[in-house]
């Protein structure tokens, strides 16, 4: 069982009348709302978050890759890795990861994960990931090829990893006379691959082919992770081996305090601005991103999304965020871990507008009262 | 949705490799109709009209309706080979067209390459180059109903749902959706253009009917008055109070209009 920190490092001013004026905190929120002093003090800041995590005794760290929103402020989690990288001595370092089809060429990204890779001792954990739908309009990539260079590119990182240069590389979306990408990555053959899935079928059964880790997209109801997980396992099955929890990893939003009615006043505020302004426009899917007849199916899925649940009582039976004393955080983790049969716990620890006491607060009991119990009940994971 | 029972007839043609179907309908002259990206490919009340005076041929480009294929489809020049192809295959040559938005593109950018195989061209609204000033709106929207104030002067207009679909809950959600990807695939970027169309605009000799929606907010009017200065033999009739859909909004000028130049042109042919 490992245990991960996740940062979205999130835009935590949005004007009052965001909700009125905007129908996205993505692609076309003016980027005037984003102040730049105030925007580094907050990198500075969630920076110190994710580094915090060693001396917690957590086992990794997970950055991201979004462009153009409020959501997550990290257009380059490879600058972050980075500086993780020397920041940190013992962590995994997981950027979850880079939207592949937005690299060009996409041997930018074996070069950057290696050099994460080499100053880092080997720590790095290699997210490959199509990008999220509002990415597609932000980039003006053409989103009727997105699953076709995802695939090419996939191929020509792993290539560059463990083939030796210089080869030539023909395909369809990128030709390259020379590729021969310096540095290599110390882990052998190459960095653990981690992919992060909605629930489409095509991502669950390449992840398991490859033998790869699968991580679930958050903020969906707890059912639709342990449908998509169980697809997963039987697909490995299907391959002629047995999934090991490791390639399996849930997502999910925690606030630990004292109390669960402190907990829930603590955090409610904050989890209401993350949950209505930031994920609004978070799932647009441009035309030809994922086949017309899933897409009718990721709608009725949406129905259940986050953005459209309401109470308290639905965010708790959904385990759409664990809240409440360490006691009630462990025991449903606990159960919940075990349910899904994950091997990888990534926490968001902070979301919205926590502010940084809170946040430090939450992680400090979670890993002093949560994770020690939890690593123990879950030993076999 | 179509007008009347049995005044068409559905074909099938496999054109290198594509399964493409057309709706077929009418006696007389030829006349083809290319569809826009809303994907009518239904026979619709307007095909119905045109049916009463033209052999009226209206295919479903790659990916829309029933046709296959999209997947050899990259860019808007593969589908203008494509047409090329059909037209060769089906042995059309100097037969008038009408395009609409997407299929307007689509027919002049088949002018281009093969000018013997269309007599005189309709292009109503259409897409295919970018002008200064005059931006085409998002077409890529998953609400409906920012779709049809987009697209239509008058949202609430009756003709609004027998040209697209109003939610999700209604059975031609999967065909609209279809539509969508099939014009991304051309449109997405560069964005509902052609960047070296203009420059290939002077090659396009045969007559030339332009028809725009005064008040078409997805491709400005300015788009049909730049058309009506670089295509050497053009003229530009403008429809007032109607926006993008002008075969919807304003059928019946616009069936009269396609009539009137279609008889212009077979008397100068004569």
């Amino acid at each position: 069982m490992q245990f991960f920190v996740f940062h979205l490092m999130p835009w935590d001013r949005l004007p009052a009348d965001f909700d009125e004026k905007h129908k996205s905190a993505w692609t076309w929120l003016p980027n005037s709302t984003f102040e730049p002093v105030h925007g580094g003090e907050l990198y500075n800041r969630y920076l110190d978050e994710l580094v915090l995590a060693e001396p917690l005794g957590f086992d990794g760290v997970c950055v991201n890759e979004h462009h153009q929103n409020a959501y997550g402020t990290m257009p380059s989690p490879n600058l972050m890795a980075a500086i993780l990288a020397r920041q940190t001595k013992r962590v995994k370092i997981a950027v979850v990861g880079n939207a592949l089809p937005l690299y060009n060429p996409p041997t930018r990204v074996a070069e950057e994960f290696a050099m994460i890779d080499c100053i880092s001792g080997g720590r790095l954990i290699a997210g490959l990931v199509v990008g999220g739908g509002p990415e597609y309009y932000s980039f003006t990539v053409n989103p009727t090829f997105a699953r076709e260079m995802y695939s090419e590119a996939m191929d020509l990182v792993l290539r560059c990893w463990t083939e030796p240069g210089p080869f030539e590389h023909y395909g369809k979306h990128w030709k390259l006379k020379y590729v021969n990408p310096w540095p290599r990555p110390i882990q052998a053959p190459h960095p653990p691959i981690w992919v992060p899935g909605a629930g489409s079928r095509e991502t669950i059964e390449m992840v398991a082919a490859r033998r790869f880790s699968y991580m679930g997209i958050p903020y969906f109801h707890i059912d639709f992770f342990q449908r998509n997980f169980d697809t997963f396992r039987e697909a490995c099955e299907k391959n002629g081996y047995t999934a090991d929890p490791l390639q399996l990893g849930w997502l999910c939003p925690i606030y630990v305090a004292d109390s669960d009615e402190q907990a829930w006043a603590d955090y409610e505020p904050h989890f209401t601005y993350f949950r209505k302004k930031l994920l609004k426009g978070l799932t647009v899917f441009p035309p030809g991103y994922t086949t017309a007849k899933s897409m009718l199916g990721i709608n009725q899925a949406l129905k259940k999304f986050l953005l459209n649940v309401e109470t308290r009582e639905e965010i708790e039976k959904g385990a759409y965020a664990i809240v409440g004393s360490p006691e009630t955080v462990r025991d449903k983790l606990t159960e919940y871990v075990k349910r899904l049969g994950v091997g990888n716990l990534l926490g968001l620890f902070q979301l919205g507008t926590l502010p940084a006491d809170l946040t430090r607060k939450n992680m400090t009991l979670f890993a002093e009262k949560v994770m020690p119990a939890v690593r123990q009940n879950c030993a076999a994971l | 949705m179509s007008a009347s029972s049995a005044s068409f007839e559905a074909l099938r043609v496999e054109i290198a490799g594509k399964q493409i179907h057309m709706n077929v309908g009418g006696a007389g002259s030829p006349l083809i109709y290319l569809h826009s990206a809303a994907g009518e490919t239904d026979w619709m009340p307007f095909h119905e009209d045109l049916s009463k005076h033209f052999r009226v041929h209206a295919p479903a480009h790659p990916g829309f309706g029933r046709s296959t294929g999209l997947e050899q489809i990259d860019d808007i020049h593969d589908l203008a080979w494509h047409y090329v192809d059909l037209f060769e295959q089906l042995g059309w040559r100097q037969v008038p067209v009408v395009g609409f938005s997407l299929g307007a593109w689509i027919a002049l950018e088949v002018a281009v390459l093969r000018p013997e195989l269309i007599s005189q061209l309709v292009l109503v609204a259409a897409a295919g180059i970018r002008v200064e000033g005059a931006p085409v709106a998002e077409l890529f929207l998953s609400d409906f109903k920012e779709a049809r104030e987009l697209v239509f002067h008058d949202p609430d207009s009756p003709v609004v749902k027998v040209a697209m679909p109003l939610t999700f809950d209604d059975s031609r959600v999967l065909m609209w959706m279809r539509a969508q990807e099939a014009t991304a695939r051309v449109g997405w970027n560069p964005y509902l253009h052609d960047p070296k169309l203009p420059g290939h605009l002077h090659r396009v000799r045969c007559p030339v009917q332009i028809i725009w929606g005064r008040n078409d907010k997805l491709i400005p009017v300015a788009h049909g008055e730049y058309y009506a200065e670089h295509l050497p033999n053009a003229k530009l009739s403008v429809f007032e109070q109607c926006g993008h859909m002008v075969p919807f909004e304003k059928k019946e000028a616009f069936v009269d209009a396609v009539i009137d130049f279609a008889a212009i042109g077979r008397s100068e042919r004569r």
